[in-house]
C-alpha cells in the first residue's frame, strides 16, 4: 500500500522515524535539483538536502496533522539556503557569479548543439535573475507548483504569485534574448562542484 | 478584454492553465492585439525552452548519507529515552500521587506518630535492658565508690601530711562511706601529728554527723585536743550537730584557765546556743 507523504511524516512525527528513509526516496531528487538551479553548486546542493531531511527530523514535532508535507519541507528547504548563504557569506559560492563561470563542452553537430546552446543560455539567463524570481519560477515549471500552493509556501496571495512569475519570466525572456544577441557571452563549465548542463 | 487585464493571465497563459471561457477570451484578445500576441508567443517560447535544462542528478552517496545521519539520530534517540528512564518512573509516580503538600505533611506526620507508638508498645523489653544497664552501672559506680575508700584509706596512712590530706579529702567524694573511713577519719582527728590534716578531718565528719559514732567521736577529741585551732572547729562541729552529751565537757572547758581564752569563749556560746 503507497502510503500518503501525510501519513508517512506523521508517523516520523509520533516516533516512527524510519519511515523518513520513504520520504527520503521520494523526495531527495526534487529537492537536490531546487538547491542545484538556485546555487548551481553540486556539494552545496548534496549538502542542503542533507540538512533538510536532518531538520526535517529535528522539527518533526512541528508538522501539522493537516499540513501539506511538500509544502512544509520546501518551507525547511528555504530556510536552509538562506541559513547556508548567511553562514558563507565570506565564501565565493555566489550564486549570480555561476553564469560566468560556465563553459561549453565537447562540440555537438547540427540541431542537437542548436538546442544545447539554448538550454545553456537559458541557464545563464536563469542565474542573471535575482533569487526570488529564480525560486519563483524554479517552483512553478521545475518543482510542479500549482500558484496556490507557492503561495502558502511563500506566504502570500495567488494574485501575487502570479504577478512574481509574470515578472519574473519577462525578465528571463529579456535576459535570454540579450545573452543569445551577445554570444558567445555565456559558456558551460563541466567541472564536478557546477552544475552540469546536459 | 484589455491588454492589462490579458497580461495579468500570461502566468497561467503559459502553463496553460487557464480554464474556459477566460482562455477563449485571451485567444481573442491576442488575435486582435500584435503586441499581446508577441509577448505571450515570447513567453510561452522561454516557458517551453526551460524544460529543455535536464535536471542534475545527486551524488549517488545521497542515500548513505542519509541513513548515516539517521542512525545517528536513531542511536541519540535511544540513548536520551534510557536516560529518561528514570525520569518516566518519577513521573509515572508523580501521577499516582499528585502533588499535595499538606495531605502529604499530615501523613508524615500520621507516620511519625505510629513509629512513636510501636516504639512505646517495644518499651518492655527495652525496659529490661535499661535496668540491667542501670544495674550494671550501679555495679560500676559501686566498685569505683570501694576503690576510691581503699585510695582513701592508703592515702591516710602514708607518711607525708600532704598525702594524708589527699586522703581526707577523698572522703568528701563518699556519700556512704564505710566502717573502716569513719574509723580512719577519727582516727586521725585523734592521732594525727599534723594540725592540718586534722582540721581537714573535722570537715570531713561534718558531713557524717547523723552517725552516732561520729558525734561520739568528736566529743572524746574535743577534750583530747589541745590546738586551739582544732578545738574551736570541735566545739562548732559539736553546736552545729546539737550534740547536747557535749554540755558537760564544753562547762569543763570554760572552766578551765590554762586554755586559750579564745577557745574558752567559743566553749562559753556554744553552752549558750545548747542549753
Amino acid at each position: 500500500m503507497n502510503e500518503t507523504d501525510e501519513n508517512l511524516m506523521l508517523a516520523v512525527r509520533n516516533g516512527d522515524v524510519g519511515k523518513l528513509g520513504v520520504l527520503f526516496d521520494r523526495h531527495h531528487r526534487s529537492l537536490f535539483d531546487f538547491f542545484i538551479r538556485m546555487t548551481g553548486r553540486r556539494n552545496v546542493a548534496d549538502d542542503l538536502v542533507q540538512d533538510v531531511f536532518f531538520r526535517i527530523l529535528k522539527y518533526r514535532k512541528t508538522f501539522r496533522d493537516e499540513s501539506w508535507f511538500k509544502a512544509w519541507m520546501f518551507h525547511i528547504a528555504r530556510n536552509a539556503r538562506v541559513d547556508y548563504y548567511r553562514s558563507h557569506q565570506g565564501e565565493a559560492i555566489l550564486e549570480d557569479d555561476h553564469a560566468d563561470g560556465l563553459q561549453s563542452s565537447s562540440p555537438l553537430p547540427g540541431q542537437e548543439l542548436e538546442h544545447e546552446q539554448q538550454a545553456m543560455l537559458l541557464e545563464c539567463a536563469m542565474f542573471k535573475l535575482s533569487p526570488d524570481k529564480r525560486e519563483v519560477l524554479i517552483l512553478s515549471r521545475y518543482q510542479d507548483m500549482k500558484y496556490e500552493q507557492i503561495a502558502e509556501l511563500m506566504g502570500c496571495e495567488v494574485g501575487t504569485v502570479k504577478t512574481r512569475v509574470h515578472r519574473a519570466l519577462k525578465d528571463l525572456r529579456d535576459i535570454f534574448f540579450q545573452l543569445s544577441s551577445e554570444k558567445p557571452s555565456c559558456n558551460v563549465k563541466k567541472s564536478g562542484n557546477s552544475l552540469r548542463i546536459m | 478584454m484589455q491588454c492589462e487585464e490579458v497580461r495579468e493571465q500570461f502566468a497561467d497563459h503559459v502553463r496553460r492553465g487557464v480554464g474556459e471561457p477566460l482562455r477563449s477570451e485571451i485567444a481573442a484578445h491576442l488575435a486582435a492585439c500584435e503586441t499581446c500576441r508577441a509577448e505571450a508567443e515570447e513567453l510561452t517560447t522561454v516557458w517551453t525552452a526551460m524544460g529543455s535544462i535536464p535536471a542534475a542528478q545527486p551524488g549517488s552517496d545521497a542515500r548513505a548519507r542519509f541513513d548515516l545521519m539517521l542512525g545517528a539520530y536513531q542511536q541519540g534517540l535511544d540513548q536520551a529515552s534510557a536516560r529518561g528512564l528514570w525520569a518516566g518512573v518519577n513521573s509515572w509516580l508523580s501521577g499516582w500521587w499528585p502533588r499535595q503538600p499538606v495531605l502529604q505533611f499530615g501523613i508524615g506526620l500520621g507516620l511519625l506518630a505510629l513509629g512513636v507508638f510501636a516504639g512505646f508498645q517495644m518499651r518492655p523489653s527495652s525496659a529490661l535492658s535499661t535496668v540491667q544497664r542501670s544495674n550494671e552501672i550501679a555495679e560500676l559506680r559501686g566498685q569505683v565508690a570501694a576503690m576510691n575508700q581503699v585510695v582513701a584509706l592508703s592515702l591516710m596512712q602514708q607518711q607525708f601530711a600532704g598525702d594524708r590530706l589527699r586522703g581526707v579529702n577523698l572522703s568528701y567524694q563518699m556519700q556512704k562511706p564505710g566502717q573502716e573511713i569513719l574509723g580512719a577519719l577519727l582516727d586521725a582527728l585523734m592521732h594525727d601529728a599534723n594540725v592540718n590534716v586534722r582540721l581537714a578531718t573535722v570537715d570531713a565528719l561534718r558531713q557524717f554527723g547523723d552517725q552516732a559514732v561520729v558525734r561520739k567521736g568528736v566529743i572524746q577529741a574535743i577534750r583530747k585536743q589541745e590546738s586551739p585551732l582544732v578545738q574551736v572547729a570541735l566545739i562548732d562541729l559539736a553546736v552545729d550537730l546539737k550534740e547536747r552529751e557535749s554540755i558537760g565537757i564544753l562547762k569543763e572547758l570554760t572552766q578551765d584557765q590554762t586554755l586559750d581564752s579564745a577557745v574558752r569563749e567559743r566553749a562559753q556560746k556554744g553552752l549558750s546556743e545548747l542549753e
